[in-house]
């Protein structure tokens, strides 16, 4: 049971910043990326 | 659960270790993700070239379908472990990402109707979570764990507040299986309901944000149905995460006036603590693309991205699910998560089915 709750450890006893703040850097990095066309076109 | 994949801490160690730790765990995620990908368009394909009668299975049930069988039938080596315990962070990234494929005009506005009900849905939920663990006689913070659970988001809640109310492990470890164990059994039920009841896309998606508990079933959920269905269910179920830490606090209180709990002596920072951030990043993309600060083709791309975030997620979704380890969980939290939750998703079904009434969503 212990791998589920590590699989969200980060926000265990509520301290989401870290994944939180990883998802947000790299998020706004990729968004920048896409802004000034250094990824252009991402297909699906 | 899911000892066979015991999903252990990403971050420890130095950075580079730690980065090179996730690559092999991130790349059978990104395999599973694309072969249901790819599964979608060639069995479309072959069975149109032959003419069949054959449902059109996306690729987030492909994924998820191909982790399960993974995880349920190999004992997945230990090397990717770090990896798949990222299907998170994939999660929390598609969610900002996606902040680009809404107008702001619809955040506010499916967001003030998702609020409104949130806070109907989650009173009504830990009212009836409440009173199920009573008449079924479970330990008081058990209940109190099923309550936070199925009222907010799932798995995190029931962390957050397992830190907050001094809950002991083996009750963390009930709570936690059951309401996977019934976010998996959602990713099947929901989109076959609603199916058969025709709903639209905005209602199907605003009833799985709302009716599902976990994160990442609740966005599969929604895709299941349809992209925009999607959309609209990761935005019902965020609004659902932002009051985690209001509910949190409210039981925190409660068990520190029972002096079984820690006293919360400075409330905004509880709060703050508790809040989901990745929440903040989706407002601002979307803020960012009201702001026209990208061009439609840019739009578009961080759209793409958050598909390709997400479907990393729909495998991890798989392979996280070990039905074996779900069994072995006692049977009275798992028949009080299930009464709960299918009395949640008639209850949800039912404000949405009014909110569609007046609203005309």
């Amino acid at each position: 049971m212990s791998s589920d709750t590590s699989a969200t450890t980060p926000s265990s006893n509520g301290n989401s910043l870290s994944l939180d703040a990883w998802a947000l850097i790299v998020a706004f990095l990729l968004a920048l990326a896409v802004r000034f066309d250094i990824f252009k076109n991402i297909p699906w | 659960m899911a000892s066979s994949i015991s999903l252990t801490r990403v971050e420890s160690g130095k950075p580079l270790t730690s980065a090179l730790r996730i690559v092999p765990g991130v790349l059978l995620l990104a395999g599973i993700g694309y072969a249901g990908k790819t599964l979608e368009h060639s069995v479309n394909a072959y069975a149109k070239a032959h003419h069949w009668t054959f449902p059109n299975i996306e690729y987030v049930l492909w994924a998820i379908l191909i982790g399960l069988v993974i995880s349920n039938t190999l004992a997945i080596p230990k090397i990717f472990q770090p990896g798949i315990a990222t299907y998170e962070f994939w999660l929390k990234l598609g969610i900002v990402l996606l902040g680009a494929r809404f107008v702001l005009a619809d955040v506010l506005k499916l967001g003030g109707i998702s609020l409104g009900l949130v806070v109907i849905e989650i009173t009504l939920s830990l009212a009836l979570m409440t009173l199920l663990g009573r008449l079924f006689k479970l330990k008081p913070k058990l209940t109190s764990l099923l309550a936070i659970g199925s009222s907010v988001c799932g798995v995190s809640a029931i962390i957050a507040a397992k830190g907050a109310i001094d809950a002991d492990d083996e009750d963390s470890s009930f709570a936690i299986a059951a309401i996977l164990a019934l976010g998996a059994l959602s990713l099947f039920t929901f989109p076959a309901i609603a199916h058969g009841l025709h709903m639209n896309d905005v209602s199907y998606g605003l009833w799985a944000g709302l009716g599902v508990d976990n994160t990442a079933e609740a966005t599969a959920a929604g895709a299941l149905y349809s992209d925009a269905a999607g959309k609209v269910a990761v935005l019902a179920k965020t609004t659902r995460n932002a009051m985690i830490g209001f509910v949190v606090l409210a039981y925190a209180l409660y068990w520190a006036g029972r002096g079984q709990a820690e006293a919360v002596t400075n409330k905004a920072a509880f709060l703050w603590k508790k809040f989901p951030k990745f929440v903040l990043g989706f407002l601002l993309m979307s803020l960012l693309v009201g702001f026209h600060a990208f061009s439609k083709g840019q739009v578009a791309s961080l759209g793409n991205l958050s598909k390709w975030a997400f479907l990393l997620t729909f495998a991890g979704v798989g392979l996280r699910t070990n039905i074996r380890d779900m069994s072995k969980q006692g049977l009275r939290p798992f028949i009080v998560g299930t009464l709960g939750e299918i009395l949640i998703a008639c209850l949800t079904l039912g404000l949405v089915v009014t909110a569609n009434r007046i609203w005309g969503l």
